[in-house]
């Protein structure tokens, strides 16, 4: 008896006290999934990152695609087509401009003063006004046009936002206001006739501009002052390429139709290989990421060729070189730069950094350097620096990581062999630990191209893609990136707007960037990871 | 054979490669004390611009009105022969006891007066959003380190949070406007037309966004910070030894009181203090609160409203964002500098009074717990 009970009591001791379930899951079930729950939210928070940037940004197309059929079917198209050439025509004067400040310059330089070489100049100054009056005539024509184009379009953006506010009564039941509200059908047919009207005045004035141009041409060509001249020679080509392809242009107007209709694919392309972002502008908005997509790739690599050899450097004198004691104090240091918030950086840059920098370009025998001195304080160089400054430490830290975890005994093989400690380094710590060292630039690269205030304060902040053809000094520039102009441009627009919608695909555009970069450094990683052990 | 007096027969001889060796570390040891140079620069020529700012000569040496006054127009102007620097409230009331004469002044938006608006509104921003993300943080750092076995879709987890870690600032800014600001739920008596709303029975739950208030900055903050927070715990519970989970378990606790009773109490001093990079990162980011959380200017402090709730859904001014705004919207002279140098001085020192104290408590946590 005595044993039977004590058998149960043990055994209930051992049991346990029986678990209130709740739904069949115990309190530890509930706690494991409340864990798990906890678990997901980063998965649930990409996940809704990528959701809301395109919930935003989706709607850009739609909107790019009737803003760019806008622009075909009240002719600013054909406005454009008619004034491409003018364009050139100005970028020739200004070469023919260039021309002579350096024909003033030599002739400076070789002792006349500045009555004397204006005089010495009359003849290129004769040919050079000839040149210039030769497209007077077409410059009326365009802009002519071009006033008919902006109303047409002022027009077609009137009716429009009266479709809109009636489909907004009608959808919240003010069926009678909706009627009263009168939305005038623009007639694109009858304006574009006004315009495309134009076409045998245009041809008159560009004949004449064939004309006139070869004359200043054969002028130019047969006098004295000409000989000799490479920048001349190449600047009286050009005009000649020039004038042999006019009718081509005329060519494209002709062939032009304002009902043909936009593929919608133009409307992607115009974002992706657009070369122009211009936007509240009284002609025609474009939103083409390319200048900030070439913006951000100057800046960051401009950094990374900065931060690269100094990062990998200190994180080799770090694991390899360094006495135990500048090791305790160098590291922590390193990576106490990463805790320097960004905006300072980008204050510095402004305050400190800009000024010294054009500065130092100002300094007389360093005028060796192309593009030495640079004109503008804010520029490309200017915030490479400053983010090569906040990728160190990145890079840095995982590169002697990876250093670091290299088996002792690959090292000790090599000592065995007789190698000195920097054949040992080149010939076996870095090809060992190649793979780490890839990723950690790689995520450099990411931390950097995701910057967002030191670009926006020391960029510069002027969207156009550098002059690449100006070689180094095209570093100088300044320039305008895709996290800066989200920044920039985000706290002003409307709400819903196609700028608004661009912001935001400009967003995913980063947001994709960045996902593949780190995607690409874990691949690194697992790839060409040397079997250890 | 060297003749040299200090040789002997075990003496490197100095070869070619060991003189490459002496060229290549010294210019490695060139690099990384340039990187030392560079960074001692960049903090000393802002700590001693901004001291001057923020420290006085005379009693009691420390700019009491930058520190606890509001940012005001600074007025320049010549009167009596005199020059004189006021701020905004200070010149009217010098206009007012002369007579309102005519003075031609030259003004200078936010640069009199303090900063500790923004100093407050950078507190508040920091203290909720580390309390969200330590909170789901730690959770998630358990479930991983705990009770998960591996598998694909552990893997998964651990790649979000990889990637998480990799998203550019900005790109968080834009995705707390959209899904924050924009679109988050607000409990509402009634049904608002303009935005999508779902009928509770006693009340309704709007989709009108949270506008920019603390709210939507605490959560873009926590989010971002999120993968910094859930690696640091993962760190102190993995140094947590095996035999501490085992000892319990083979007592008869569940795995929720072994990690009750014997993982947490130990890995949360060590969770805590790795945390604090995640407060340094919270309280330096600009770019997420840009457009989330915080004003240019507002002239009351968080506490200053009239419903209890309104604390959540304000805006705040905030340290960064001063900065930024000091240094992009306003003219670059002399009197401009006092405050942009102040302003970068202070937020400079607390963010690595932050990191420092980061640093010195995981090494004494390291000297400590010695398992």
């Amino acid at each position: 008896m005595q044993s039977g009970e004590q058998n149960q009591a043990l055994s209930s001791a051992l049991k346990g006290k029986t678990r209130l379930r709740v739904f069949g899951l115990t309190f530890d079930d509930v706690m494991r999934y409340f864990f798990g729950g906890n678990a997901t939210v980063a998965v649930v928070v990409l996940a809704l990152i990528l959701i809301f940037l395109l919930k935003e940004g989706a709607g850009f197309f739609g909107q790019n695609h009737t803003n760019i059929r806008v622009y075909r079917k009240a002719g600013l198209e054909y406005v454009d087509i008619m004034r491409a050439p003018l364009e050139e025509f100005s970028s020739l004067t200004r070469s023919l401009n260039d021309v002579r400040l350096k024909r003033f310059r030599t002739l400076l330089a070789q002792g006349k003063d500045v009555a004397a070489a204006n005089e010495a100049l009359t003849p290129f100054d004769d040919f050079a006004n000839a040149f210039g009056a030769a497209a007077s005539e077409a410059r009326g024509v365009v802009s002519d046009t071009t006033e008919v184009a902006s109303a047409v379009k002022t027009r077609a953006q009137v009716s429009a936002d009266r479709e809109e506010e009636k489909a907004m009564l009608l959808h919240s039941g003010k069926a009678a206001e909706a009627a009263a509200l009168k939305v005038d059908e623009v007639n694109y047919e009858a304006e574009i006739k006004m315009i495309t009207g134009t076409a045998p005045v245009w041809k008159a004035a560009s004949l004449e501009m064939q004309e006139k141009l070869g004359a200043a041409l054969v002028v130019a060509r047969a006098a004295d002052w000409s000989k000799g001249d490479k920048d001349l020679a190449k600047v009286l080509e050009k005009t000649e390429r020039f004038i042999s392809d006019l009718p081509k242009g005329e060519s494209r107007m002709a062939a032009w139709r304002w009902d043909e209709p936009v593929p919608f694919s133009r409307a992607v392309t115009a974002f992706l290989f657009g070369r122009e972002w211009l936007t509240a502008s009284f002609w025609q908005d474009w939103y083409g990421i390319l200048p900030l997509l070439v913006g951000s790739l100057v800046v960051s690599l401009i950094a990374m060729v900065i931060a690269v050899p100094f990062a990998i450097a200190a994180a080799i004198y770090i694991s390899e070189v360094a006495t135990p004691g500048e090791k305790a104090v160098i590291k922590p240091y390193i990576e106490f730069i990463s805790a320097i918030p960004s905006v300072v950086l980008g204050f510095f840059g402004v305050a400190v950094l800009g000024t010294a920098l054009r500065s130092l370009s100002q300094v007389e025998w360093l005028h060796w350097i192309p593009g030495f001195p640079m004109t503008e304080r804010l520029n490309a160089l200017t915030a490479g620096c400053l983010l090569a400054f906040t990728s160190i430490p990145t890079i840095f830290s995982l590169a002697e990581d990876a250093l670091s975890n290299v088996p002792k005994h690959f090292k000790e093989a090599s000592f065995a062999l007789g190698a000195t400690r920097f054949q040992t380094l080149v010939r076996v710590l870095i090809p060992a630990s190649l793979s780490g060292i890839i990723s950690a630039v790689l995520l450099g690269f990411g931390r950097v191209i995701g910057e967002t205030m030191v670009v926006l304060l020391c960029a510069g902040n002027r969207i156009a893609i550098p002059d690449f053809t100006e070689g180094l000094s095209a570093l100088y520039q300044p320039v305008h990136t895709m996290t800066g102009i989200i920044a920039q441009e985000m706290g002003e627009v409307a709400q819903g707007s196609i700028h608004y919608r661009a912001l935001f695909m400009v967003g995913i555009i980063l947001f994709t960037v960045s996902l593949l970069i780190n995607f690409l450094a874990q691949r690194v990683v697992r790839k060409y990871r040397i079997s250890i052990g | 054979m060297n003749a040299s007096p200090n040789s002997h027969p075990f003496t490197t001889p100095v070869t070619g490669a060991v003189r490459i060796e002496r060229i290549a570390f010294n210019a490695f040891r060139m690099a990384t004390y340039s990187i030392l140079v560079a960074a001692t620069l960049i903090f000393g020529i802002i700590f001693v611009k901004g001291s001057e700012t923020i420290f006085r000569r005379e009693f009691p040496f420390i700019n009491v009105t930058f520190l606890t006054g509001s940012p005001e127009t600074l007025h320049v102007f010549e009167h009596d022969g005199q020059k004189h620097e006021l701020g905004d409230k200070a010149f009217r009331a010098y206009l007012e006891s002369h007579g309102n004469p005519q003075v031609a002044d030259e003004n200078y938006v936010y640069s009199a007066g303090g900063i500790f608006p923004c100093i407050v509104g950078t507190f508040f921003l920091v203290v909720g959003s580390m309390a969200i993300a330590l909170f789901v943080g730690i959770s998630a750092a358990v479930f991983l380190n705990e009770y998960s076995r591996g598998g694909p879709l552990v893997e998964m987890l651990r790649l979000a949070i990889l990637n998480l870690a990799g998203v550019p600032s900005i790109v968080f800014g834009l995705f707390g406007f959209g899904l924050f600001v924009l679109f988050a739920p607000v409990f509402g008596p009634a049904p608002d037309p303009s935005h999508f709303s779902l009928s509770l029975g006693f009340t309704y739950l709007n989709f009108s966004g949270w506008g920019v208030s603390l709210l939507s900055g605490w959560f873009t903050l926590a989010f971002m910070v999120l993968p910094v927070v859930i690696t640091a715990s993962e760190e102190a519970l993995k140094a947590v030894p095996k035999g501490f989970r085992d000892g319990s378990l083979a007592l008869g606790a569940t795995q929720w009181e072994a990690i009750r009773t014997n993982v947490l109490p130990y890995a949360l001093p060590g969770i805590l203090t790795s945390s604090i990079l995640g407060i340094a990162r919270v309280a330096g980011e600009t770019a997420p609160i840009m457009f989330t959380a915080a004003y240019v200017v507002r002239d009351r402090l968080p506490w200053q409203v009239e419903h209890a709730s309104e604390v959540l859904f304000q805006g705040v001014m905030a340290l960064p964002y001063h900065i930024y705004v000091v240094s992009s919207k306003i003219p670059q002279n002399v009197y401009t500098e006092r405050v942009q140098f102040g302003t970068a001085f202070v937020f400079l020192f607390l963010v690595l009074c932050i990191a420092l104290s980061s640093v010195i408590l995981r090494s004494r946590m390291r000297a400590r717990y010695r398992w």
